[in-house]
């Protein structure tokens, strides 16, 4: 045990932008990652170690996403980028001398990634405006100022893209609802709530490839006729709103944050910790000041949404995904993937896989290929137990239902979600029950307080579980526990209390002793 | 003599005035400004932004980062995200209340730390994770807490 464990980073301390023009000529390059589990693996211990090196000039870039490999330390070279893994500040001699570094096209877990929406991760500066555009960023943009706004929207028809957060609602059919929802103004505002544990695709981007999003939303305005959007990011992602304001003003004088002329103001707005503020009616409410309560729908956002505007509200990670489909064309986004499942998804690696990271792949593969071939087994000394799909709301599998395609026809077929790529490997020491009455305790503590089942369901929910990790709870509890989940499925407002016995639900199903064994005379 | 808290609130919120006025947004510019947002100027909100204190106390009752008394000098949040709890965040927090011998939403005799919990800071990769006021831990285990704690004084 020699690797220094105690990592930490400061949001308000070492926020480099660019690098000095001025560094010593002779210095290597060196990229280090800024994003913030980069930084909680290591990556602001070697920056400040290294700070007052003058043969390093660290350059900081977003992350790959290998955060297993975290802090990584990469340099150029004939062979393109060689990088080193779990980087200590002693390691510097060896990097810079260019022994024992590894071809980054040779990492396994990168290398068979499909990567479009995340190209330009670990390979950037964040805020490098001229880097984004000679990857091809802003093409998007381009073409579609030189297109009508149906034909934007039939492109993304072609494309056959669906939301990434959660609900997966084909994109084409909510923007065309608001562009042809007269009003005065009409407004775009992206979730960047990310309220689902276990999920951290758009906080990398929004840290690490700011102007994807902004292009994505500039898009959508054009295509429905919107005059001013929002960012709406949760407050647990300070680094991010902070990249994305600089983003912001960056764009804005490279004067691109503009249409027909006219600038196009986007606000960042920040939460205050409340997770179903991320359902999309209850993030407007939460954007004009007031409590995060669920409107029923209809009128659904894109009719009637902020201020009683047509708005779309769409997930970062959908926004990022739309540059590339006017760019490339809906045909190549929708050449990938499955049969209802098109394009690629951002799968989020977490619990205890060995090998926890980002993962963008087209849909399609199975369960088990993505735990293997990306997460490379289990953590040393960890045994599988189950598996999560879809954040706190999502079902649990066991090993023999790993054979599951990731997409979102199999998922719906087997009664599970999606969500926003959330999956999360529990180990045999997990217990199950107290992970179930964690899941009803989410619930109950986040629950809005609209409507009965979700509220009061909820907390029965976390009575009865406690009865039973206590000994003291019977037969009759397990059937109550079944009742109360089938009337919360079917009765709530919105999928909080809809989707929240699907973990307890399939807990009970899958491990039913662990329950059983419990249960008091 | 200190300023009186209605003028302190009152000079605070005209810098944020907007219309119509966004109650939440208020809020969190006064914890900002003053720790936390005291129950006793809600009367004074409600009249600065021109609603009714019904409106500000909804809103500031419905958001857990809104918080009616003073937290500690230090607050320690914990992430209890599904990938945190399968890597034993259980066992930190645990850790950690024995450590400050206080329980979740409770300040330190002292008031030196106020323990709370979370879910998910989007370091799920990283777990467990711990955020001290804005100083944001990954792969903490149990044993390091003491010494975590030793920087904060
Ligand atoms: C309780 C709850 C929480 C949600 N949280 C989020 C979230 O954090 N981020 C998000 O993008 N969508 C979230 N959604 C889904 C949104 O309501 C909405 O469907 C989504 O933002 C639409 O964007 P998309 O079409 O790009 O997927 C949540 C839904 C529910 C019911
Ligand atoms: S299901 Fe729960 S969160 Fe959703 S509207 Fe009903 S009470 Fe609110
Ligand atoms: S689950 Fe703890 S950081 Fe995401």
């Amino acid at each position: 045990m020699t690797r220094p464990n105690i990592r930490m980073h400061s949001w308000n301390s070492s926020f480099s932008i660019h690098n000095s023009p001025f560094s010593v000529s002779m210095a290597v390059r060196l990229y280090l990652s800024n994003d913030t589990s980069a930084r909680a693996a290591g990556a602001g211990l070697l920056a400040d170690a290294w700070s007052d090196r003058p043969e390093a000039q660290l350059i900081r870039t977003s992350s790959r996403g290998a955060f297993f490999l975290e802090p990584m330390v990469e340099r150029d070279s004939p062979d393109g980028r060689l990088a080193w893994f779990n980087v200590t500040p002693e390691d510097l001699p060896s990097i810079l001398s260019g022994t024992g570094g590894t071809p980054v096209r040779s990492i396994p877990f990168l290398a068979q990634q499909t990567r479009f929406t995340f190209a330009n991760f670990g390979e950037t500066e964040p805020l490098a405006l001229d880097e984004y555009q000679a990857r091809g960023g802003l093409q998007g943009l381009e073409k579609a100022l030189q297109m009508e706004p149906d034909a934007i929207i039939e492109e993304l028809k072609i494309s056959r893209v669906r939301g990434r957060g959660g609900a997966a609602f084909p994109v084409w059919n909510k923007w065309q609802v608001a562009q042809q929802t007269e009003a005065d103004e009409k407004y775009v505002v992206a979730n960047a709530d990310e309220g689902d544990a276990g999920t951290y695709c758009d906080r990398m981007i929004l840290e690490g490839d700011p102007f994807r999003l902004l292009e994505g939303m500039l898009i959508c305005a054009r295509a429905i006729g919107a005059s001013r959007g929002y960012v709406y990011c949760r407050q647990e992602y300070p680094a991010a709103a902070v990249t994305l304001r600089a983003a912001i003003h960056e764009a804005d004088e490279a004067e691109w944050l503009e249409l027909d002329g006219e600038f196009f103001p986007i606000e960042v707005v920040e939460g205050a910790g409340s997770y179903v503020c991320g359902e999309e009616t209850a993030l407007l409410e939460s954007l004009e000041g007031k409590r995060g309560v669920v409107r029923a729908r209809p009128p659904y956002p894109a009719q009637s949404g902020l201020f009683g505007r047509p708005t779309i509200v769409s997930n970062v990670l959908t926004f990022a995904t739309i540059p590339q489909i006017l760019s490339r064309g809906g045909a190549w986004h929708a050449a990938l993937g499955t049969e209802q499942s098109r394009g690629t998804m951002a799968l989020q690696l977490g619990g205890r896989v060995k090998q926890p990271g980002l993962v963008e792949v087209p849909f399609g593969l199975s369960l088990r290929q993505v735990l293997d071939q990306f997460g490379g087994g289990m953590a040393p000394g960890a045994r599988f137990k189950a598996v999560q799909v879809g954040g706190p709301l999502g079902s649990l599998f066991p090993a023999s239902q790993l054979d599951i395609p990731i997409c979102y026809e199999a998922f719906a077929e087997a009664g599970a979600v999606l969500g926003h790529g959330g999956i999360v490997v529990y180990d045999h020491q997990t217990d199950m029950a107290d992970l179930a009455r964690h899941f009803m305790a989410f619930t109950a503590h986040e629950s809005c307080g609209k409507c009965t089942p979700c509220r009061i369901g909820s907390v029965r929910g976390v009575e009865i579980l406690e009865r039973i990790q206590a000994g003291s709870g019977t037969v009759d509890d397990l059937l109550l526990l079944e009742d109360l989940g089938e009337t919360m499925k079917v009765a709530s407002l919105c999928a909080l209390g809809g989707r929240a016995p699907y973990p307890v639900l399939t807990a009970i199903e899958h491990f039913p002793a662990e329950f059983r064994n419990r249960l008091g005379q | 003599m200190s300023i009186p808290m209605h003028e302190q609130v009152k000079g605070i919120l005209q810098q944020v005035q907007s219309e119509p006025p966004n109650i939440l947004q208020a809020l969190l510019v006064l914890q900002e400004k003053l720790g936390h947002v005291p129950l006793e100027a809600v009367p004074e909100i409600a009249h600065t932004l021109g609603t009714t204190t019904a409106q500000v106390a909804g809103v500031l009752s419905y958001y857990p980062d809104l918080r009616v008394t003073a937290p500690g000098r230090h607050l320690i949040r914990i992430c209890m995200g599904e990938s945190c709890f399968a890597n034993g965040c259980g066992r930190l927090l645990r850790a950690l209340q024995d450590c400050l011998r206080i329980d979740v939403g409770e300040t330190a005799a002292g008031g030196k730390f106020t323990l709370d919990a979370m879910s998910c800071a989007g370091n799920c990769a990283v777990a467990p994770t711990m955020i001290i006021d804005r100083d944001l831990y990954g792969r903490v285990l149990p044993q390091q807490i003491e010494v975590l704690l030793e920087r904060y004084k």
